[in-house]
């Protein structure tokens, strides 16, 4: 989703304490309440707050690929309780992945700001401050590579673009054997569902933070080496395609 | 020098405001705006007239710190900008000291103080950081006061009750960023 | 995602983008297949990540956190509710997980519940959460103790929301309780397991109860809830 025009934004603030918004819109929670200063929360005397935690504490650590799986499990579970169908429950763990595409866009950029060893600088050579993508082949990359590598601990398997003449704005990220489709066998009756949609919300989440207007959805692609081989179809908005053609006139890379 | 500092949302809703004075060069902290009575109303009013010239510089230049993007004459004010990855903007006025004529009462908004030249600041600090707000000295100093409140912005955002664009009220929040200020501006 | 988008994924009209292979952008018609990259390459890449049990630590805890985040939305911050329904969650996985935990742990049957605590605090969170809580403060009829977590890595990034209520009413971290629960039910052990305080609240430590409130004999176990 796109920033609105800055006129219609102006106008939201100052409807801001009148406008309610759904619970589900992305981004229409975008609007700041106005409340007095808080006295704030309390915390302990040893000071255990977020501000206290260095960002880089637990970069390395790792825990139990079960205990993954079962909070994975049991988030999946809840979520069908509360749809109708099939689309609606992609759409529900879509939705719950976006706000953590977000939160790692940052963690990325921080963690490759604060340390030597950069997050975002790829397997060859590249040591210089990282950057915010401004074209979709870089934001792209910073998918396959940085992000896939601090979720899933390796780069996803495949990134490709459609010749299509009509669908230049579209774009497959392939996972061969996606983490989150590991422990969860999906019931017969409802084979279209692919789980990976809760990562395609993450993807969502990193474009959109980025300013790239995106839909993406996860597929079933098998093979018969990879069964649950996904591929997430990213579709760029028509405002990122004109900025895209308007950067590559400016040289811009 | 006197400092306005904002977080906008991805939308320009405001986040945070903080208004902090120098304290180098034995500055006390406090400040020390050329409209006391409008001053918060004036720094978003040219905060935001800033903000169209921040998003041209957003899609040409993909560093986070932007440094100086914008001056605005009849306040003396300059603007710094840096953009976290994730859309959110933080902006910084800063504005030299008091002209001469405007710091006895603070309490007149005089059509003469309106035109105050950009510059002409007679109170010279013995901060280099005051002294010229272009200079490469103060671009770096508000980029290391740019990237600490970034590293606690980021701490707000990671907590999984923060959602994007929600008011950052965290008073930890307010003491880290007006540490950060002291320790840089 | 309509029936023919779908479809088209598998047809051959995608070109390569990967950052090892060179973008090529002046043929826009050609039609590309995917280079096929099995696994192992990209593993050698990154030795270090090979071990297929481990995930990425910050994955479960950012994963919990969205969990938690969304009860606290669906049930309007109602924090009884979201506890008992992070409790029902944990004991379903408490149910699933103590097969897992006998099959790594290979231990036997404890001799009694003592042997039990220290199991609970020494093998299962260490496999689960890589954290091992303090047994301690025990009745003085040992069916009841408390674990200190020096660490809990599902409350890293927390900050409970600043609504006057939350650090009140809410225990972020009340799946555990649940799963707990669940698996020693699976061991024949009905025990009743609950938070008294934690760091999010502004706590000096985090800290559960837990009590046996009897062994089960010759019963079917119940069904899941």
């Amino acid at each position: 989703m796109a920033a609105p025009p800055r006129h219609s934004t102006m106008l939201s603030i100052s409807n801001g304490g009148t406008q309610q918004s759904g619970p589900n819109d992305k981004q229409t929670q975008q609007q700041a309440q106005t409340l007095p200063q808080s006295p704030g929360l309390r915390v302990p005397s040893n000071r255990k707050t977020i501000y206290d935690r260095h960002l880089n504490r637990s970069r390395n650590a790792e825990l139990s690929r079960a205990s993954f799986a079962y909070l994975f499990g049991e988030m999946v579970t809840y979520a069908q309780r509360r749809v109708t169908g099939i689309q609606d429950l992609e759409k529900r763990l879509n939705e719950q992945g976006y706000p953590l595409g977000l939160r790692l866009l940052d963690l990325l950029f921080y963690r490759s700001t604060s340390t030597s060893s950069s997050a975002l600088s790829s397997s060859s050579t590249s040591s210089s401050p990282p950057n915010r993508p401004l074209r979709i082949i870089t934001l792209l990359h910073l998918i396959h590579g940085p992000l896939w590598r601090l979720l899933f601990g390796r780069s996803a398997d495949a990134l490709e673009h459609s010749v299509s003449p009509d669908t230049p704005n579209e774009y497959m990220i392939t996972d061969n054997d996606p983490l989150v489709n590991t422990y969860i066998s999906v019931p017969r009756e409802m084979s279209m569902l692919n789980c990976a949609a809760f990562v395609a919300g993450i993807i969502e989440g990193v474009c959109d933070g980025c300013g790239f207007e995106t839909k993406v959805s996860a597929h079933n692609q098998p093979t018969e080496m990879w069964p649950s081989r996904t591929v997430f179809l990213v579709r760029f908005g028509d405002s990122v395609m004109e900025r895209e053609k308007v950067l590559e006139r400016a040289g811009v890379k | 020098m006197s400092y306005y500092f904002t977080i906008l949302s991805p939308t320009d809703t405001p986040l945070f405001n903080i208004a902090f004075g120098t304290s180098k060069g034995g500055g006390d902290g406090i400040a020390r705006f050329r409209f006391p009575e409008t001053a918060q109303y004036m720094n978003q009013f040219i905060i935001h007239s800033s903000l169209d010239i921040l998003e041209e510089a957003q899609w040409t230049n993909g560093g986070m710190y932007l440094k100086h993007i914008d001056t605005y004459p009849p306040a003396a004010a300059y603007i710094s900008a840096f953009l976290t990855p994730s859309g959110a903007r933080f902006l910084l006025l800063h504005q030299p000291p008091h002209l001469p004529s405007s710091t006895s009462t603070g309490s007149g908004l005089g059509s003469s103080s309106l035109l105050g030249s950009a510059g002409s600041t007679t109170r010279a600090s013995s901060s280099s950081v005051a002294a010229n707000p272009t200079s490469p000295q103060t671009e770096e100093a508000v980029r290391q006061f740019m990237n600490e409140v970034y590293e606690n912005y980021v701490k707000t955002a990671m907590s999984p009750f923060y959602k994007q664009g929600m008011e950052i009220r965290s008073p930890v929040f307010r003491t880290r960023v007006t540490a950060a200020g002291k320790k840089w501006l | 995602m309509s029936a023919n988008k779908t479809s088209r994924i598998g047809e051959e009209i995608w070109k390569s983008v990967n950052p090892q292979t060179p973008i090529i952008t002046e043929k826009p018609f050609s039609i590309y297949s995917t280079a096929f990259r099995p696994r192992t390459q990209a593993n050698q890449l990154f030795p270090r990540r090979t071990r297929v049990d481990k995930v990425n630590a910050e994955l479960v805890t950012l994963t919990y956190g969205t969990i938690v985040a969304q009860l606290c939305q669906d049930y309007d911050s109602d924090y009884q509710e979201v506890n008992k329904q992070l409790d029902k969650m944990g004991y379903n996985i408490g149910m699933r997980l103590i097969e897992d935990f006998l099959a790594k742990s290979g231990v036997g049957r404890c001799a009694n519940f003592r042997e039990t605590a220290d199991m609970i605090a020494k093998v299962g969170f260490k496999i689960f959460l890589n954290v091992t809580p303090t047994v301690t403060n025990w009745a003085s009829d040992n069916n009841q103790f408390s674990l200190i977590f020096e660490d809990n890595p599902l409350a890293d990034f927390v900050e409970l929301p600043d609504d006057g209520r939350a650090q009140d009413e809410l225990w972020f971290s009340n799946i555990l309780c649940g799963v707990l629960r669940g698996s020693l039910e699976m061991v024949q052990m009905q025990i009743e397991a609950h938070f008294v305080s934690d760091v999010l609240r502004g706590d000096e430590t985090t800290e559960m109860r837990v009590s046996l409130v009897r062994y089960i004999e010759d019963e079917m176990p119940p069904e899941e809830e």
